[in-house]
């Protein structure tokens, strides 16, 4: 007895040439989607290799050339490289540079006490947010032309200042052994705006009830910086000084406005802006671009480092 | 929070990633534009003129353009750059094979430039009329034997031709002159250093008016060239393959320098200095003695319009070490210069020529006080007789003209293929002029060695440039 289902019935008014058609159809539509994804992935893909893989790789070769810049390069290795170890300006400029990142924690924890002080209750609040946050939207090289005036040895508004209780202040600039501070003090005068405003949001995402238990176990204000607030915006500081060791590693215009000749002794002068002078003043592009991959790495290997140290330390409320 | 750590590790390692690829060439103030197309023109008839000035070199060169395409049915366009980056973006339109048909050149960088193929020789394209009508110095600045790597020699090819010339000139304040009662200097004969510093002691005061005033201010960087010249040194041999500066002669020359501030004290501090640069205390009729240059001569001019009382100015001889020396200043110069790959060479070259002869465009440089004519009948005829004088120029211009014809050198560094071993002289030069910590003798004996292996290094450079272009 031949019995039929549902199912078979169904079945049986496909034919084979409407499945056909159907996977035809969804096929299709696959191709399509996956022409779209293809699509969307392409333009970062493109955009990388581009923008990031393709000048990454010409760097390295051109880091392992003789090349002026203009003209054709000639593979030589990696004599930049041993010429970079034996350069003593080389080194000499990195010396500066790392020199700079002391301003990296003093200017993390004054734009943490500021953003203590600014999460209060106090008169006048918006104000100096605003206040502290203009140097931030203000043209680097119209302040690197004040404090530039304001270092001025005679009548400089610092040595001024310093006057007032005393001190007989250097001649900023002009004194191999002041002048790093100087562009030191006022890169963290620079920065403050923009890292008490990250420390600021995040001090205000603490939850409440932390504190509020804390208080309850008797905790002193110190402990609940110490055990509450400083492990809560640690995300922050640690964002703060990895994209600071970047920025600062990079510094440039500050010294080329106010030292153009890479201060007195050369105690001035950074990496990026000798690396600026041997590209574009001595015509020696492939030194350059070892110098500049030299301190890539270097950024990249504290960076990593940070990473690891950041791990050791991550913690979760959850 | 998680998200926010996410997003601010992927951040921080791209840009860790990017630094290397990133740094360097970036603008003096951080700020960004649309780049024009420096690219040069496609059509028979199409120019591009890329470079950097002020807006009386724009209204010169406007004008001296519409002549121009009027005359050959060209059509020129014309790119202005800011002049801190002029240099850059010519690198990179030169780097992404955008080179325009006609434009600036320092002529410190020439030789790199013509090793890499990028500027035409222009020797079959200039006339010698025209060559022998502009100052010597305008057209060997831009001469160059690519076999030895000589420059200046005027039997060699030529790569350029002179925007302008720039004599930096010497000059002192007529007017604190009057005041102290003081015989006005030669205007032909140079002075001696001791007839200066005796000069400069008596222009020092702090009481005689109800301001002080100094001698002399000179920044040693762009000012003592002028005194070590005039006392027979130099930094490098006429060869340009050896540096020269640990000579008894050169250390004393420095020494003395040094000494106007440290001993014979006829110079502003360098407190007093930083709080008011030595530039802004001459114009304030403060120094007696300063360098006057054509570029200045307009500020100078409505300073002193506005300030009779402190000051006038005119220009002079810079001192010699001993009566009967020959004197001598330097002598700057800008380029216009032609792409080899350009599709209109020869038209190219005519304006190029335009651009540097043409006499209506060099009237009304000269006019607005930019510059001094680059063309020697009119500069020493109708020029200096009638136009100079009735313009503005101040009285000894002559002056100006006499360093351009022969008391003119290019600075040193700009006659070989990196200027880094010159460069060098000046790292720690405040320890001699403005502390006194370490003497000239001890300084120059220290420079010597680097400079000369930083010159070597050049000359290699410069072989290996022309080997591989």
């Amino acid at each position: 007895m031949a019995t039929t289902t549902d199912t078979e019935q169904v079945t049986s008014t496909w034919t084979k040439a409407d499945q056909k058609a159907a996977r035809k159809r969804s096929a299709a539509l696959h191709r399509k989607e996956h022409g779209w994804a293809a699509a969307f992935m392409a333009a970062p893909v493109i955009g990388w290799v581009a923008f990031l893989l393709f000048p990454m790789g010409f760097s390295i070769y051109a880091s392992m050339t003789n090349w002026n810049g203009i003209g054709n390069m000639t593979f030589i290795g990696l004599d930049n490289y041993t010429r970079l170890v034996q350069d003593p300006y080389f080194w000499k400029a990195l010396w500066n540079t790392v020199f700079y990142m002391i301003g990296i924690p003093i200017g993390l924890a004054i734009s943490l006490a500021l953003a203590l002080a600014l999460s209060r209750k106090i008169r006048g609040r918006t104000f100096f947010r605003t206040v502290y946050y203009i140097p931030v939207i203000s043209s680097l090289a119209a302040i690197a032309i004040l404090w530039q005036w304001a270092y001025n040895g005679d009548f400089g508004l610092v040595n001024q200042a310093l006057s007032l209780v005393g001190i007989d202040g250097p001649n900023w600039l002009q004194d191999p052994t002041f002048a790093k501070p100087a562009l030191i003090i006022m890169a963290v005068w620079k920065g403050l705006g923009y890292s008490t405003l990250l420390y600021l949001a995040a001090v205000q995402a603490v939850p409440r009830s932390l504190y509020e238990a804390a208080s309850l176990d008797g905790a002193s204000g110190w402990k609940k910086f110490t055990k509450i607030t400083w492990p809560m915006v640690q995300p922050v500081t640690f964002f703060l000084v990895v994209t600071n060791i970047i920025a600062g590693s990079m510094i440039f215009t500050e010294i080329n406005i106010m030292t153009p000749t890479g201060g007195p002794s050369w105690s001035t002068a950074s990496l990026v802006w000798y690396v600026w002078n041997q590209a574009f003043r001595n015509l020696q592009m492939g030194y350059a671009t070892a110098m500049a991959l030299v301190l890539g790495i270097l950024v990249l290997i504290v960076t990593v480092i940070q990473f690891r140290i950041n791990r050791a330390n991550d913690f979760s409320i959850d | 929070m998680r998200k926010f750590k996410t997003a601010a590790i992927t951040a921080t390692m791209v840009g860790a990633l990017t630094l290397a690829a990133c740094s360097g060439g970036s603008s003096s103030d951080g700020s960004g534009s649309a780049e024009p197309d420096t690219a040069g023109g496609d059509a028979p008839n199409e120019l591009t003129f890329m470079f950097r000035g002020s807006d009386y070199d724009k209204a010169a060169y406007q004008t001296a353009i519409d002549k121009f395409e009027e005359e050959t049915g060209a059509e020129v366009t014309m790119i202005i750059t800011d002049a801190d980056q002029y240099a850059t973006k010519l690198q990179a339109a030169i780097a992404g094979n955008k080179v325009p048909d006609v434009f600036y050149i320092e002529p410190g960088k020439m030789m790199g430039y013509v090793y890499a193929g990028v500027l035409a020789d222009l020797t079959d394209y200039v006339g010698q009329d025209v060559i022998d009508n502009i100052w010597d110095f305008g057209t060997d600045a831009y001469r160059f034997n690519t076999e030895t790597g000589e420059r200046g020699n005027s039997a060699d090819a030529l790569y350029g031709l002179p925007k302008d010339v720039g004599p930096f000139g010497f000059g002192y304040n007529t007017v604190l002159f009057e005041k102290l009662g003081l015989e006005a200097p030669s205007a032909d004969e140079p002075m001696t250093f001791d007839e200066f510093v005796a000069l400069c002691k008596e222009l020092t005061q702090d009481d005689e008016l109800d301001y002080q005033t100094w001698g002399t201010g000179l920044n040693v960087v762009w000012n003592s060239q002028a005194f070590v010249w005039g006392a027979g040194a130099d930094w490098i041999s006429e060869d340009q393959k050896t540096v020269t500066v640990d000579t008894p002669e050169f250390a004393e020359a420095l020494q003395w320098f040094a000494d106007l501030g440290l001993v014979e004290g006829v110079t502003p501090s360098v407190e007093q200095a930083q709080s008011l640069d030595t530039y802004q205390r001459w114009m304030a009729g403060e120094i007696g003695f300063f360098p006057v240059a054509p570029w200045d001569i307009a500020t100078y001019n409505s300073v002193a319009e506005e300030n009779p009382d402190t000051f006038g100015y005119d220009v002079i001889p810079y001192p010699v070490a001993n009566e009967g020396d020959d004197w001598s200043t330097w002598l700057g110069s800008l380029g216009i210069a032609v792409s080899e790959n350009s599709k209109n060479k020869e038209l190219a070259a005519q304006l190029a020529t335009y651009l540097s002869t043409d006499l209506d465009a060099q009237k009304t440089l000269a006019e607005g006080k930019v510059q001094i004519p680059n063309l020697i009948d009119y500069a020493t005829g109708e020029w200096i007789e009638t136009d100079a004088p009735a313009a503005g120029w101040p009285a000894n211009t002559k002056a100006f003209l006499e360093i351009a014809e022969s008391k003119g050198k290019p600075l040193p560094g700009v006659w070989t293929y990196t200027p880094e071993w010159y460069d060098n002289f000046w790292i720690g030069i405040e320890n001699v002029v403005d502390n006194g910590s370490q003497t000239a003798a001890d300084f120059v004996a220290s420079k010597q060695t680097e400079m000369q292996q930083l010159l070597d290094q050049s000359w290699i450079s410069a072989d290996q440039a022309k080997v591989t272009g």
